[in-house]
């Protein structure tokens, strides 16, 4: 069977499913709701989109230069920062700082999921714990998340209660979502304090100051970055900025479109734990990690960023709002993808992914509505984006991104 | 790398059609001219109606489309799309006129919004010419799917043919054509001296001078097609024509309206990959438009059109017309 043919067979087999467009119609009600709220709550998000928007168009052309500022800082801090260049290098270097038997805890980070970092460490004998709620669905299910923000979107809580009764052996009421949330934090609330290491992403990265900033709301990646003694994150170059002041206007357009007016965990993490209470004398690893890794991945982020149309794809902030937008997500969830989803979903399938066809099998499943602009706080032209890159696909002019 | 194998089968089936016939479907373009048959439009070609290859031969896509759709349903599925092509090609055989025979549809119908557009034109006082036969399609599509050689190609030749008709203002109807024709042409082109807008403009333009009312009380709701209201930006126009209409009460969703509408499932060549998909999208739609209470939808684009008729079929539900934005104003004229 061709690419084409057995992505457009999943695709269909989603469209199908009548649990998947039960569960997203529901987080899709929600969503505008929310959104909206928010929105009329903290009316000046809007104009720092666009602040935000130039911010980012900034920073994608300066990402080399800005990545090298990083690190600087991190070392600096005492941590310890590295380049990944692709996808196994990054996965090279995150094995070889974890090595095997060990017990880890991961915050939900989409870029792990680009490099297939949960399975590579699983492989190599480790213990991993997705923490976030929606992920820890997803790798009990042996499924793929569907949703960058809310990876289990397309389960309805009906399956969750099922999930769980048959993990704890008890039986959990298909309604009770209070008690599937509680059911959650027991299973996990030891692994922390047991884990050898903890892992995340990153939301957005100041290069000057060399500080990692995570939004939350469940507190997983508080204790997941703050209770292991060693703390790795895996961070694309595209989400540096220049200063904490940029940082900061990014991380709140980010929440605020991804539907919050405000979450209840914002971290800032610039380097390991440490102290100066006794004479003064700085002394490392005091309560949280001893030890702060910094990875930033390329992947083709560098080269995408050379194109003038498409390397919008990489002002994305992953809040989200587009694919509540989206008409053909709203019955396939992430089956319209790869990694990543939708329209912008194509452009990353072109650079990371070892297939063309992947790529282009995307691409025309967009319907090119232009909807997902409309939402999106970085007006990012994903019709305009699509055009392009079927260009770069079938002509093959001048192509960076689709190489 | 370059690689036209990538292009999905259905798309390349209608990429060929624009390339070797110069309209979507592969029809003759004797078809398509037909709707105009008893219109006397100006002798001068210096504003033209531009009917567009979705309208003029909608009832040629309606029923390649049901076909499309029962072979994508079948197991064979998209191999066979491409196969019903390249036999179509071969055979000069067209799918559509004999489609439309068997199910006895007559181009009349599906030519209403053309004749009903040229009519509200000439009450405001606009005579346009119209080129018929020689109407070159716009070849948006070829642009859309990458194929942006061949579009320029298209494009330069398009636009020379209208040149030399001695067109200098262009009234189009269909959204996406008219955004090709305003955008993307003088782009591909490098000149800009054909002025081009779309009906429902030119329409709120004049409102004041028609006097509108509906031949009854009706609740109706209005779906905005993608092009017509993110790419032209025509979201105000629409609704200030349906406001000025007497007996008409416009009734909305809540969310899902003007540069938040959901698209019928029917965008740039997508029905002709996903039919399957895109039927199930185009019921999506017509049910957020039915939750509204109305008994009309206004729409104003041929592919919108047929996705909520065939939307509504879908779900047997057979006492909500749709109906185009331009026909309900000739309706609300004649009164």
């Amino acid at each position: 069977m061709s690419v084409f043919s057995e992505y457009k067979k999943n695709l269909m087999n989603a469209a199908h499913n009548e649990r998947i467009r039960l569960a997203l119609s529901r987080g899709i009600a929600s969503y505008r709701s929310n959104v909206n709220n928010a929105l009329e709550k903290f009316p000046h998000t809007v104009e720092m989109a666009e602040e935000v928007r130039a911010i980012k168009a900034r920073s994608i052309i300066d990402m080399e230069k800005l990545t090298q500022q990083a690190c600087e800082a991190i070392e600096s801090n005492k941590g310890k920062a590295y380049i990944a260049r692709t996808a196994a290098d990054a996965l090279n270097i995150i094995g070889d700082l974890v090595g095997t038997d060990k017990l880890i805890v991961k915050g939900k980070s989409m870029t792990s999921e680009e490099i297939g970092l949960r399975e590579y460490l699983e492989e190599k004998g480790n213990e991993v714990y997705e923490t976030d709620l929606g992920e820890f669905i997803i790798q009990k299910l042996n499924s793929n998340p569907m949703h960058i923000l809310s990876p289990a979107i397309h389960i309805p809580k009906e399956d969750v209660a099922a999930l769980f009764s048959k993990i704890t052996g008890e039986e959990l009421p298909p309604d009770d979502i209070g008690k599937m949330v509680e059911t959650a934090r027991k299973l996990l609330r030891e692994k922390y304090f047991e884990a050898d290491i903890g892992m995340s992403g990153a939301n957005v990265v100041a290069a000057d100051t060399g500080t990692l900033v995570l939004i939350e709301n469940e507190g997983n990646i508080n204790l997941a970055t703050g209770a292991p003694p060693v703390h790795i994150a895996l961070v694309g170059m595209e989400k540096l900025v220049p200063t904490l002041g940029d940082a900061f206007k990014v991380a709140e357009v980010t929440w605020r479109y991804a539907n919050y007016t405000m979450p209840s965990y914002v971290s800032l993490i610039s380097g390991p734990s440490k102290t100066g209470d006794i004479e003064k004398v700085t002394t490392y690893g005091a309560q949280g990690p001893k030890e702060f890794h910094v990875v930033f991945l390329d992947d083709g982020r560098t080269e995408l960023a050379k194109d003038p149309i498409l390397r919008q794809a990489l002002y994305c902030l992953r809040c989200g709002g587009c694919l509540y937008e989206c008409p053909v997500f709203a019955v396939t969830a992430g089956k319209f993808g790869d990694k990543y989803f939708t329209g912008v979903g194509a452009v990353w399938a072109a650079i990371i992914s070892e297939s063309i066809e992947k790529a282009a099998s995307i691409a025309y499943t967009c319907l090119m509505c232009g909807r997902c602009k409309v939402r999106c706080p970085m007006q990012i032209d994903v019709p305009a984006m699509m055009v392009e890159l079927k260009k770069h696909l079938i002509e093959g002019e001048g192509d960076t991104a689709a190489e | 790398m370059a690689n036209k194998k990538l292009v999905p089968p259905g798309l390349t089936y209608l990429a060929d059609n624009i390339t070797g016939r110069d309209n979507i479907l592969g029809a003759t373009k004797k078809e398509g001219a037909k709707w105009a048959k008893d219109i006397a439009f100006s002798e001068n070609n210096d504003t033209i109606f531009f009917a567009g290859c979705g309208y003029q031969y909608s009832s040629e896509l309606d029923t390649l489309m049901s076909l499309i759709r029962t072979i994508d349903k079948s197991p064979i599925s998209t191999e066979m799309t491409m196969r019903l092509a390249g036999l179509q090609r071969k055979l000069g055989f067209d799918a559509g006129s004999i489609y439309r025979k068997v199910m006895t549809r007559g181009g009349e119908a599906d030519a209403l919004p053309l004749i009903s557009a040229v009519k509200v034109l000439e009450k405001i006082g606009i005579k346009p010419g119209y080129l018929g036969e020689e109407e070159p399609c716009c070849g948006g599509l070829l642009y859309y799917i990458g194929m942006h050689k061949e579009f320029t190609e298209h494009a330069k030749s398009a636009y020379t043919r209208l040149k030399s008709k001695g067109v200098k203002k262009i009234i189009g109807i269909v959204p996406s054509c008219t955004f090709t024709l305003r955008n993307l042409l003088p782009d591909a082109v490098g000149e800009n001296d054909i002025e081009v807008k779309h009906f429902c403009e030119v329409v709120a333009d004049n409102i004041s001078s028609l006097k509108l009312r509906f031949p009854e009380k009706v609740k109706v709701t209005y779906h905005d097609p993608c092009q017509l209201a993110r790419s032209l930006g025509l979201i105000d126009e629409p609704r200030r024509i349906l406001g000025a209409i007497e007996n008409v009460e416009l009734v909305e969703p809540e969310w899902t309206k003007g540069e938040f509408a959901t698209c019928c499932g029917g965008g740039g060549g997508f029905e002709a990959v996903f039919p399957e998909l895109s039927n199930i999208l185009a019921v999506n739609r017509a049910k957020e438009l039915i939750e509204t209470g109305a008994e009309i939808i206004i729409t104003h684009c041929p592919g919108c059109i047929m996705q909520l008729e065939s939307g509504l079929k879908e779900m047997k539900v057979d006492n909500i017309k749709v109906l185009d934005l331009a026909q309900v104003v000739a309706m609300a004229m004649e009164v």
